[in-house]
């Protein structure tokens, strides 16, 4: 190897103008292309109804049931609507298990449900069951076996293998191109580290594909996706401390194992609803440690360190945030109120504002808004929510006023360049001397700034890989996010839904903040950008995260955290 | 589900607002990036004071300084130390505003490709000054200190523009605060300064009288060597007697030139200054020079006829004087000067110079009287055998600064020539008289650019 990367810096000189004069279009239309396989299946899909049961009514008609949850109601926007008065707007919950069976809920104590003339709240439904919601009668039809395993057939197919290979191919040649222009640019002492980070991701990408193969999964869009940015956070590190390669991909390894734990336990509704408490009091123990133990650095006190290790665990309580938040049908209907879940939440924001990480504090409350709109639907519980939040904020201003400090330069950067807006006016400088396509890797000066890998690393790639990249790179997330959207019309529970959309939500929030704070549209908070910063905290977060965004994947063969649909009611474990 | 699956939607308003932010950085990107990339401080551009990138040679390319990797210099002193003043120092002691101007253009910035250029070569400045004019205007003005200046009047390409004392920016000297022999080190006389014009401001008051009274070159002036204002008295150093006003012109004659003054009045003469815009300040590639000053509006008649012979309060800016000779050489509309001739980035010219003409200030038969005297100064007093054969008007002045300070010796004129269409000007700190001090400077830069130019 040694020989090899000798070779490769002797060559510099000669080549690496060369190298960079192609790469600074041909990695945009590279990576451009990916993006453009990825996000074109994942947004365009199809999504047909999928019909699980038939409700048959006492006048002889049938209600096709199409989800796994579902609203039975008066209200249009139910999911079965049945025109009586005598129905509420909600009045119970059908729901639909993995094994196939079927139970009813009434949604309170007060709405009458009658299965074969006894009251109930919740009830296991027989297809000889006869029960009565408001006065309507009605049976449950499921569908047969032999239907059930045609719908299994007929439901659209995730990408095939081919696509996903064609995709990881195009992923490694563009990594390897990465990796090449770095070593040419960089120095010999750091070469071997830059050179295993980006093996180490391309054989990583690699060992996921050939595990999905092996489980007869197929899609790895939303994965590409993922590895794409972890790409370019390599790139970033490459060029800004090419000595922290091989941590990265430490890092990026322990990720895809929270992947994959995190998938499989939402793969089994039951088991991720018990998870859940789990990961509820994990979450709020991350904070509380790292509260009492942890180590302050540049004003946040969000670091734990261990010997020589450190971590920041309100990262991981993200995570376990999102699996709080989620929440099935039966039990949103059954317990409406809030109460629980914003004591909960509040108590974390104390953590983290006791803690003086007020990015992270904002990120919670994004979520917290996101699933409090997702679980009531009520756009006066989230007006209320902001206004509760500009109070508490003004009150924190007027005890603790020097917080308004980090705000002074906002908008005004360019007054102050030398002090204060010092961090953002390089990085603008910088990444309008990268231009569209970028200076070529390594010759930027982003690296001479602080937090040149995390907090403005749009800009190191800017400089180096061009806007035209930055682009890309917030693609990519919007990508993820309106395949969480367009997928919730098909879920299986509500629970992936909200969780889907939380984590999805989780990081746009995180983009916003990181992007247009680099670029002074919004004040710099120091949030990290998902897969693309530097740090493992932040790594295993975004990983985590995937993992709900995966979840809501229910096509055919396409999500490992999405258990196959075989034949009737049985499924693979 | 439904109303879940609705609500999911939620997530759009937010990636919306993503993308509206990110739009509205893209705006700022497009509108704003230029001043961006050449903010003092930029790190591609600049390199600490200074810019950072690019190569600035001389009209024949000679290299005067490669800004990459740290700053070169030319490898010849005089060279050095002639344009300094105008390209800059390491320290940031001395700055370089015209190459400053350009910096987008130097760093080849454009919003689609930023300041990428392939292999990484910086722009090329070609400036407008002549390596061989400058060096041999610097040995000409010896230990003196001053300015002289050359310019194109037909194209307002600066030639010449040496500024004293100087240094060598690679072996700088040791110096001490008040040491006389570096007082205005830093300073670019040329544009910096403003000097008290003596005689060379008669030109100005010739041409206004001229554009007033069409039939004062009829007229006569006696001077008996001194002429009574009130109680006071406006003196020559020695009595011309009856003279036309050519040779009053000739002889420099304060007696003639306040009578012509007091003639016209402190109104008109202020009024014609201004027209003139001897005073003015002149911009020309991010350079602004100093201002002038001239007050005789409304002034008592001894300070208007001491105004109208360059003393009392007059100022004049080298530069600016020097584009109103451009005015007289070139039928009354100046060229404005400019410096940077053109801007290159690897093959692709970023900047080329436009001339750029004044409105005209003098008439057609005022530009041909000056024309005609300030020849006749030449011929019949400062001698053409001192300017190699070319056809030069020109006119001298000592400017009294009192003190114990010698007089600023000046020389101000053109050379009538297709081929060399030049105006000059010549300004000498603490020196005496403008002739003897001037001419043998003008002389000897002037003999440069015959040889540099043609």
């Amino acid at each position: 190897m040694e020989q090899f990367i000798y070779t490769l810096q002797t060559a510099r000189d000669t080549y690496s103008n060369v190298l960079v004069g192609i790469l600074r279009y041909g990695a945009p239309i590279l990576a451009g292309l990916l993006l453009l396989r990825c996000l074109k299946s994942l947004l365009t899909f199809r999504r047909e109804p999928e019909i699980w049961a038939w409700l048959c009514l006492d006048d002889g008609k049938k209600l096709p049931i199409t989800h796994w949850e579902n609203v039975i109601g008066r209200s249009k926007r139910s999911d079965i609507v049945i025109r009586e008065p005598s129905v509420a707007r909600s009045h119970g919950v059908l729901t639909r298990y993995d094994n196939g069976a079927w139970t009813v809920t009434a949604s309170d104590a007060a709405k009458s449900i009658l299965v074969n003339n006894k009251k109930t709240r919740h009830s296991l439904l027989t297809p000889e069951d006869v029960f009565t919601v408001g006065g309507v009668q009605m049976r449950l039809e499921p569908i047969t076996p032999q239907q059930e395993k045609k719908l299994a057939q007929l439901r659209t197919k995730g990408s095939s293998f081919t696509t996903s290979l064609w995709n990881v191919i195009l992923l490694t040649v563009f990594q390897a191109l990465c990796c090449l222009a770095y070593l040419m640019s960089g120095q010999r002492e750091t070469a071997q580290t830059v050179l295993i980070g980006f093996m180490g991701l391309m054989v990583m990408e690699w060992l996921l594909l050939l595990f999905y193969v092996c489980i007869h999964r197929t899609s790895f869009e939303v994965e590409s996706i993922a590895f794409f940015l972890s790409t370019l956070g390599m790139n970033a590190v490459a060029a800004v401390v090419p000595g922290e390669a091989i941590k990265q991909l430490f890092a990026m390894g322990l990720g895809l194992v929270v992947f994959l734990i995190v998938g499989w336990s939402l793969r089994n509704l039951e088991r991720a609803k018990k998870i859940r408490y789990i990961a509820g009091i994990a979450g709020m123990l991350f904070l509380l440690v790292t509260l009492i133990f942890g180590t302050e650095y540049y004003g946040a006190k969000n670091w734990l360190v261990i010997g020589s290790f450190s971590i920041q665990p309100s990262e991981l309580s993200k995570v376990c945030f999102v699996f709080m938040g989620a929440s099935t049908m039966q039990r949103l209907m059954k317990k409406r109120n809030l109460i629980l879940f914003i004591v909960y939440s509040v108590a974390l924001c104390g953590c983290l504002a006791l803690m003086n990480d007020f990015g992270t504090a904002l990120i919670f409350f994004c979520a917290f808004l996101m699933i409090a709109y997702m679980r009531s639907g009520s756009i006066g519980t989230v007006a209320l929510a902001i206004t509760a939040l500009l109070f508490a904020g003004v009150m924190a201003l007027r005890i603790a006023p020097h917080a308004l400090q980090r705000f002074d330069s906002w908008r005004h950067i360019w007054e102050d360049p030398l002090d204060g807006g010092y961090q953002q006016t390089r990085a603008l400088m910088c990444m309008a001397s990268g231009g569209m396509f970028g200076l070529g890797a390594g010759r930027g000066w982003m690296k001479n700034l602080f937090a040149a890998d995390s907090d403005v690393v749009i800009a190191t790639i800017c400089e180096e890989w061009g806007l035209v990249m930055v682009m890309l790179l917030i693609a990519a997330v919007v990508g993820l996010a309106l395949f969480v959207v367009r997928s919730a019309a098909v879920a299986r529970s509500s629970f992936y839904t909200i969780g889907s959309c939380t984590a999805a939500g989780i990081m746009i929030v995180q983009v916003m903040l990181n992007a247009l704070g680099t670029v002074d549209v919004l004040p710099l908070t120091g949030v990290t950008f998902p897969f693309l910063s530097n740090g493992g905290s932040s790594m295993l977060c975004a990983w985590g995260l995937l993992a709900f965004v995966k979840a809501a994947d229910t096509r055919q063969n396409a999500s490992f955290a999405v258990r196959l649909q075989k034949s009737g009611g049985g499924s693979d474990e | 589900m439904n109303r879940i699956a609705s609500r999911a939607t939620a997530l759009i308003i937010l990636a919306l607002l993503l993308v509206a932010g990110f739009g509205f950085f893209l705006v700022e990107y497009f509108t704003q990036s230029d001043n961006w990339v050449v903010h003092s401080g930029s790190p591609h551009v600049y390199n600490g004071e200074n810019i950072g990138c690019g190569v600035v040679v001389d009209r024949d390319n000679t290299l005067l300084l490669d800004m990459l990797e740290g700053r070169t210099y030319s490898n010849s002193a005089p060279l050095r130390q002639s344009t300094v003043h105008w390209i800059g120092d390491r320290y940031g002691a001395i700055s370089a505003p015209a190459i400053s101007h350009y910096a987008s253009e130097l760093a080849g910035f454009d919003r689609l490709n930023g300041v990428y250029n392939y292999g990484q070569t910086g722009g090329v400045a070609q400036l407008t000054l002549s390596a061989a004019m400058q060096t041999a205007a610097l040995e000409a003005m010896g230990a003196y200190k001053g300015t002289v200046a050359v310019y194109n009047y037909k194209t307002g390409q600066l030639l010449c523009a040496v500024t004293t004392p100087t240094y060598d920016p690679d072996n700088v000297p040791q110096f001490s605060e008040g040491d006389s022999q570096y007082e205005g080190l830093y300073l670019n006389r040329f544009t910096q300064s403003a000097y008290i014009p003596g005689s060379i401001f008669k030109i100005v008051t010739l041409a206004a009288a001229l554009e007033t009274d069409p039939t004062i070159t009829q007229k006569s002036y006696a001077c008996t060597g001194s002429y009574r204002i009130g109680n006071e008295e406006i003196t020559c150093e020695d009595p011309h007697w009856n003279q036309s006003l050519k040779d009053a012109f000739r002889n420099s004659c304060n007696c003639a030139f306040a009578q012509i003054a007091l003639q016209l009045g402190g109104e008109t003469l202020q009024q014609y200054v201004e027209k003139f815009g001897v005073t003015d300040r002149v911009t020309f590639d991010g350079i602004t020079t100093a201002q002038g000053n001239f007050q005789a509006a409304g002034q008592a008649d001894l300070n208007v006829a001491w105004s109208s012979i360059g003393q009392y309060l007059d100022q004049v800016n080298p530069c600016a004087f020097l584009k109103f000779m451009g005015a007289v050489a070139n039928d009354g509309r100046a060229a404005a000067p400019h410096l940077v001739e053109e801007i290159t980035v690897g093959g692709s010219r970023t900047y080329n110079a436009k001339t750029r003409f004044d409105q005209p200030i003098l008439s057609k038969e005022t530009v041909d009287i000056l024309q005609e005297y300030l020849k006749y100064n030449v011929t019949d007093k400062y001698g053409a055998e001192n300017f190699h054969g070319l056809t030069v008007g020109a006119k001298t002045g000592t400017g009294e600064v009192g003190g114990d300070k010698k007089p600023n010796a000046m020389l101000a004129g053109f050379v009538e020539d297709e081929s060399l269409p030049l105006a000059f000007i010549v300004c000498v700190e603490d020196a005496g008289y403008g002739r003897a001090v001037c001419v043998p400077i003008i002389s000897k830069v002037l003999e440069a650019a015959g040889q540099a130019l043609k």
